[in-house]
């Protein structure tokens, strides 16, 4: 029964959450117009690759949605190992990314690909980094344990570095604004340049919803999740959930994008040590 | 659900492929800083197609590419220096239209591919060995150094233009490529003429806003207001493009100072030679379209 | 029902293993093999072993991106138009296929698996990160740093940029005072080569 009921709120937030953002986005009318023409196709592409890419993306923000508990204790996927489940999500969406890439056979969609990969890989290492951080006090690998260990204090207080680096990383996995390198305007739109009809519908709606899903993760390491006086604990978690996404539209539509190797530059440079720093200084605060 | 998504799809912004004809870059630019019309990044994101201007000859070929690479139902709208409320009424006429007859405008090319899938060898295949060759009559990448390393890499060449959204409208580049390095460029034709106008400062900051993902920053740039943007000058690395000691930072600095940034003569293939395809659209952004214009063709007087 | 999904995430594994020589691609060659071990990932989730399942999936996942992403470097259509055969060596590799077939069988068949089933309330992870950090934290740990070091040796090694100038054109480091003589210890006789090695030392 609750089982039932868990895998009803997951299939709702990813919903409701996809609704919120296309309008935060101011995308909505236009989903709903690309969805109503047809595709058209490019030579030779590999068929089942590019029709699994916008799929898997948007099981893989289902997964990722799934470790979340929506009340203190209660989660659909309760694994003694959720932070990692989360990663290996991440990890799967360069992937994801490369075969949207990689699959129309044509050269901006493979630029965008490999970009994306050359960007996404070095960004799983801070991420690594600020999960492990949040783990710490909870003595924990598990988001349910997570959340338990931020009953006093949240950990975006005690490990301040950690939510803007995580921003980071959610920026990357939504292909947005200043970290959206496959998808970008100087390649015509990257890895979905040759999309068209109810494939690129399709694509765009699994981004917002990894949008959701990211931003709910974001919410249960950083803020608390489901914790929260008078409302209850879903109620709690969505609320924090969509403060971030709007977050997250904003800096995207207000922050510049560089040029790809200036931005490896910095992610290995200056992001990386940050998140070792988050790493240390939480490590020896938890001690 | 049909029905919302009707209701929905009618309030959407036009998404629209412009094709820029000569003297038409700077009408064009200002017409999608409208909020009722979106400038789609690639046809295949667009219902209609926007011709600005008169097309020459050379260009028409490659216009009906784009025709036929937009998904139907698809139209074609001519705009020839209306007044741009008139354009756009007729945009969302045509729109509405589409949306009753499912299926608009035919293939003005022959949907057939360029070569024949016709194998040679004795299991069908095209052509021999791993790399290189011109399998079915197609040319595949071959190693050769790469020039930041010496490493054997594939390189790829390709034509792209007139109508590219990231070049300047006309220009066609013929690009070597190894991963995005530009390796060897050269001017297959140069930008079609644009008159004064297009040199305007809040239309060059825009270009540059839209290739730096700030789509609506650029809006509110052309709309006369504030960019309101992010890291603007930071995003933008010290000495791109580079000519007579004035970079591209300090040209995006003159126009967000609302001045013109004139440019002496310089030799466009060597400023984008080496590198980075995203670098090397910037350089072509932060160029004003006179100065631009003027170094295309230099090669070609030559 | 364990044992089901065991045995269905086996036959899925070995399915995924032998497209990786059947596809002419090398995108899904690499895809196909993560595939495979995505499927080995979750038998170690189902066999009580969490951690070193999802860990491995996460691993593949990056390893495999690296793959492709270089045979898409080196060959941009790896065998798209171009006939590519994934397997060769017929001969060797078959005997070699069949000696390892052979020899795991029987490790599994005569080997005796301990068979004191996992408690039902252990905490495995923590028990498993106990381990690694104590009695076996000198193995792991000169395994991984020194696998760390020999990438980043790799990477500098290739990498034409050298500090003082192209690796192959003799890289000299800049005077102490303006257009002085090179500083550091001057290399005896010619050869770019040894200039970067020397003063690679020095750097």
């Amino acid at each position: 029964m609750t089982v039932l009921l868990l895998v009803l709120a997951v299939c709702a937030t990813l919903l409701a959450g996809v609704v919120l953002a296309a309008l935060l986005d101011r995308a909505l009318p236009e989903l709903a117009g690309t969805l109503s023409r047809q595709r058209i196709e490019t030579e030779a592409p590999d068929r089942m690759n590019r029709d699994l890419a916008p799929a898997f993306y948007l099981a893989l923000a289902a997964v990722g949605l799934s470790v979340v508990p929506f009340a203190p204790g209660l989660a659909l996927i309760d694994s003694p190992v959720g932070v990692v489940i989360w990663g290996t999500c991440e990890a799967l969406t360069i992937i994801v990314v490369f075969l949207h890439g990689w699959s129309p056979n044509a050269p901006f969609p493979l630029i965008g690909a490999y970009r994306y990969a050359a960007i996404g890989l070095p960004v799983m290492l801070p991420s690594m980094f600020v999960l492990i951080a949040a783990a710490l006090p909870a003595e924990s690998l598990s988001l349910v344990a997570i959340v338990d260990s931020q009953r006093e204090v949240w950990n975006v207080l005690r490990q301040p570095l950690g939510l803007p680096l995580f921003l980071v990383v959610a920026l990357t996995l939504t292909l947005r604004g200043p970290m959206d390198f496959a998808d970008a305007a100087d390649i015509a739109g990257g890895t979905s340049a040759e999309d068209s009809g109810a494939g690129r519908a399709l694509w765009q709606v699994a981004r917002l919803a990894m949008l959701v899903s990211v931003s709910a993760v974001a919410a249960t390491v950083f803020l608390g999740g489901p914790l929260g006086p008078v409302l209850p604990g879903p109620v709690w978690l969505w609320l924090k959930t969509a403060a971030l996404m709007a977050v997250l539209v904003w800096l995207g539509n207000r922050v510049a994008r560089t040029t790809p190797s200036r931005m490896l530059t910095i992610l290995w440079v200056v992001l990386l040590p940050l998140s070792c720093a988050d790493l240390v200084i939480s490590g020896v605060v938890a001690l | 659900m049909a029905v919302i998504g009707d209701t929905l799809a009618a309030r959407a912004p036009a998404a629209v492929f412009a094709a820029i004809g000569p003297g038409r870059q700077a009408g064009t630019e200002r017409l999608f800083a409208r909020r009722d019309m979106r400038r789609a990044s690639t046809p295949r994101d667009a219902s209609i197609l926007l011709v600005a201007g008169d097309i020459p000859s050379e260009a028409s070929e490659a216009l009906a590419r784009v025709h036929d690479q937009i998904p139907p139902p698809r139209a074609t709208v001519q705009w020839q220096g209306e007044d741009p409320d008139r354009i756009v009424a007729r945009v969302m006429e045509t729109l509405k239209d589409l949306r009753v007859s499912a299926t608009g405008e035919e293939n003005r090319l022959p949907d057939a591919p360029p070569n024949e899938w016709k194998g040679i060898g004795p299991h069908g295949q095209g052509g021999k060995g791993m790399m290189g060759g011109t399998p079915y009559g197609r040319p595949m990448a071959m190693t050769g150094p790469d020039i930041r390393d010496g490493l054997q890499l594939d390189r790829y060449s390709a034509r792209i233009g007139p109508f590219a959204p990231m070049l300047p409208p006309g220009l066609t580049l013929e690009v070597t490529l190894q991963g995005d390095v530009i390796c060897d460029v050269s001017i297959d034709s140069p930008p079609f003429a644009q008159p004064a106008d297009a040199d305007a400062p809040d239309l060059c900051l825009a270009r540059v806003l839209r290739l730096l993902g700030l789509d609506r920053a650029a809006d509110r740039v052309l709309g006369g207001k504030r960019p309101g943007a992010l890291w603007v000058q930071g995003a933008i690395s010290r000495g791109l493009g580079r000519i007579d000691g004035t970079d591209m930072r300090d040209r995006v600095a003159a126009w967000r100072k609302g001045e013109a940034a004139p440019l002496g003569p310089f030799d466009l293939p060597r400023l984008l030679i080496g590198a980075e395809w995203s670098e090397a659209m910037l350089i072509l952004a932060s160029l004003p379209p006179s100065a631009l214009i003027r170094a295309a063709r230099a090669p070609e007087a030559a | 029902m364990t044992d089901l999904w065991v045995a269905l995430l086996s036959l899925f594994a070995v399915w995924t293993g032998w497209r990786v020589f059947r596809v002419d691609s090398m995108v899904r060659a690499s895809f196909s093999l993560m595939l495979s071990f995505i499927a080995v990932g979750a038998i170690g989730v189902l066999l009580s072993a969490p951690y070193i399942g999802v860990a491995t999936v996460f691993m593949m996942a990056v390893e495999m991106m690296v793959m492709a992403i270089f045979m898409v470097m080196f060959m941009m259509n790896p065998a798209g138009l171009n006939p590519m055969v994934m397997v060769h060596q017929h001969r060797l590799s078959i005997g070699a296929g069949v000696v390892a077939a052979l020899s795991l069988g029987a490790a599994v068949l005569f080997s005796r698996p301990p068979e004191d089933a996992v408690r039902a309330e252990a905490d495995v992870v923590a028990e498993l990160g106990h381990e690694l950090l104590g009695p076996s934290m000198l193995i792991f740990e000169t395994a991984g740093v020194t696998l760390l070091a020999t990438m980043v040796g790799a990477v500098i090694l290739s990498s034409r940029q050298g500090r003082f100038g192209a690796a192959d054109e003799g890289s000299r480091p800049p005077g102490l005072s303006d257009g002085g003589a090179p500083a550091g210890r001057q290399p005896e006789g010619g050869g770019g080569h040894h200039h970067h090695h020397h003063h690679g030392g020095h750097g």
